[in-house]
């Protein structure tokens, strides 16, 4: 035996005083070393002095993550605080000091409650800590959020939702030369997407504004209503359809046809029987999706491998060209479609307006509605195209 | 109060090796005040599929999780990959005394990618310059490492070119 990676993390929380928690944190790994120094406020988890330390790291720019380590500070350390570290330190800083500071902020939770039931284990003897956790749900519930109304989480949040300057001219773009009715199939909104930064009415805007035909909203597990679409069709003058893109246990789908509210993981084999049900059709999305330095080509994923997957089973075509993908995922899921001879599709799988139509379905004929969308993916009648 | 006794300490450790060609194991082992817990998952090359799952978990202050194999068992045949960690969760289930059991079974996965990601950041060179060229390559052929961290933020020396290629300038 012979091991291939090692990841020790170590977190410790000292009693700094009556008030205050001192926590230093140690990530240690086969590829990356690094330390977080802060303090917490006992009384409301609300961290500060965040400090880190670099001791290995890979590229020539990492060093530049502890400038935004400073960013933490002012927030408090209550359960569900890690999606706001995920975005704020993982994002503009580094995902490993985020990660460490997830651990570090699980570790000031679990001391708090340690502490709480030393306290009152004083006055009352002989009193258990599953006694005292049962009887005092506030040690556990989530204290008044600043984190949500502070400065720091209001500044990502307006500088995520910001148009990339340089990405989108103010003056109208010329459509590129592609033939049929195009569409861009695969997009998201906010709020309807948590991980979405525009709104419905901006991504239309764009969408116009680059001269596609129409654009399908595929917000995650989330279903539009029909009145909703119909009023942004008529505010806009421009072609605004609806699927959805659910979570499965086989990956993300895009469901056509089909209007039912799935929240959580459904086995595909179970989607499919309800969709087949009412006629819908279900396409794989970005089937090949990689991870951020290596993808499926990387670990030997050859299309004959890829074509046996499971997945493929339910589904009745494939998205080829995703924006969210490298060529060479996109060029796998290409092979398998054709391979089992099912229908392609395309879509940026834009967030923000910023890539809004970098791909798109070209369809043979017009499309007016929801039923002829359906039915020209069922015969085949498009395929997907790089439009932007 | 300033004592330097520690009130509370961690201690999480993922560790993966390989079982044969085509399946690599991966470990995770907490020990902290209140919890005694070890997940372990095999992954089946070159799917990155899930395919055996055991673990324990002992805690101080809540019950046993009934049948914690049966919740470990739902995860069989989920590939480890971008979106894996709703997909756990939606499968393990909501239960708050699961939660460190599932952030386990993501460890474990995370173990995997690095594993993984450690082969490709070998080939890296090691002089400076040499480097610098190999990650300005690495997200110019991964949109995905865009913008994603500090070191490959928007308008930054290692996606210039990847902006110059893609925007016409620092975007």
């Amino acid at each position: 035996m012979m091991l291939d990676f090692m990841r020790n993390k170590v977190v410790n929380v000292a009693h700094l005083d009556s008030e205050t928690l001192g926590v230093h944190g140690v990530l240690d790994d086969s590829i990356y070393s690094l330390e977080i120094d802060f303090k917490v406020n006992i009384s409301d988890l609300v961290c500060s002095s965040v400090v880190g330390r670099w001791l290995r790291w890979t590229t020539p720019q990492c060093p530049q993550a502890l400038d935004f380590l400073a960013e933490a500070n002012g927030f408090s350390l209550a359960e569900g605080i890690d999606s706001t570290i995920h975005k704020t330190i993982g994002r503009r800083a580094c995902r490993h000091f985020a990660n460490l500071f997830i651990e570090c902020a699980y570790a000031v939770r679990e001391a708090v409650k340690m502490l709480r039931w030393q306290d009152a284990a004083k006055s009352e003897p002989g009193l258990s800590l599953k006694e005292f956790l049962e009887r005092d749900p506030a040690v556990e519930s989530p204290i008044p959020d600043p984190v949500e109304g502070s400065e720091v989480v209001k500044k990502s949040s307006s500088q995520a939702a910001k148009p990339s300057v340089g990405v989108v001219s103010t003056e109208n773009e010329v459509r590129k030369a592609v033939d049929g009715f195009i569409i861009d199939l695969h997009m998201h909104t906010s709020p309807a997407s948590p991980c979405a930064s525009d709104s419905a009415d901006a991504m239309i805007e764009e969408a116009k504004r680059i001269g596609l035909d129409g654009v399908c909203f595929s917000d995650h597990n989330y279903v539009w209503s029909a009145e909703a679409i119909k009023a942004l069709r008529e505010k806009h003058d421009f072609l605004v359809l609806r699927i959805n893109e659910i979570v499965t246990e086989q990956g993300d789908v895009l469901v056509f046809g089909f209007y039912e509210d799935v929240q959580g993981i459904i086995r595909l084999a179970d989607l499919k029987k309800r969709v087949e049900a009412v006629g819908g059709f279900i396409v794989a999305a970005h089937p090949f999706r990689g991870f951020l330095t290596f993808g499926a080509d990387d670990v030997g994923l050859t299309s004959e491998k890829a074509m046996a997957r499971e997945m493929f089973k339910w589904v009745d075509g494939v998205e080829t060209l995703n924006g969210k993908v490298t060529a060479t995922e996109n060029g796998l899921a290409h092979n398998v479609a054709e391979g089992l001879g099912i229908p392609a599709t395309g879509g940026s799988d834009a967030h923000d307006i910023s890539t809004v139509g970098t791909y798109a379905t070209s369809f043979s004929k017009p499309i007016n509605n929801e039923v002829e969308l359906l039915a020209a993916l069922k015969e085949g009648k498009c395929h997907p195209v790089t439009y932007r | 109060m300033s004592n330097n006794i520690l009130s509370f300490s961690m201690n999480r450790s993922t560790s993966v090796e390989k079982v044969d060609d085509t399946c690599l194991r991966s470990v995770c082992r907490l020990r902290d005040g209140f919890t005694d817990a070890e997940v372990e998952i095999e992954v089946k090359m070159p799917d990155l599929e899930i395919v055996a799952i055991s673990g324990f978990l002992r805690h101080a202050y809540f019950d046993e999780v009934k049948d914690l194999d049966g919740c470990l068992q739902k995860v069989i045949g989920v590939r480890v990959g971008s979106g894996m960690l709703k997909i756990i969760k939606g499968l393990m289930g909501e239960d708050e005394n699961l939660d460190q059991l599932v952030y386990m079974v993501e460890e474990c996965c995370h173990g995997i990618i690095l594993t993984l990601t450690k082969k490709v950041l070998l080939k890296a060179p090691d002089d400076e310059a040499g480097k610098f060229a190999f990650y300005s390559e690495m997200v110019k052929k991964s949109i995905r490492l865009y913008d994603r961290c500090a070191g490959f933020a928007k308008g930054t020396p290692l996606v210039a070119e990847f902006e110059a290629e893609k925007y016409g300038g620092p975007a």
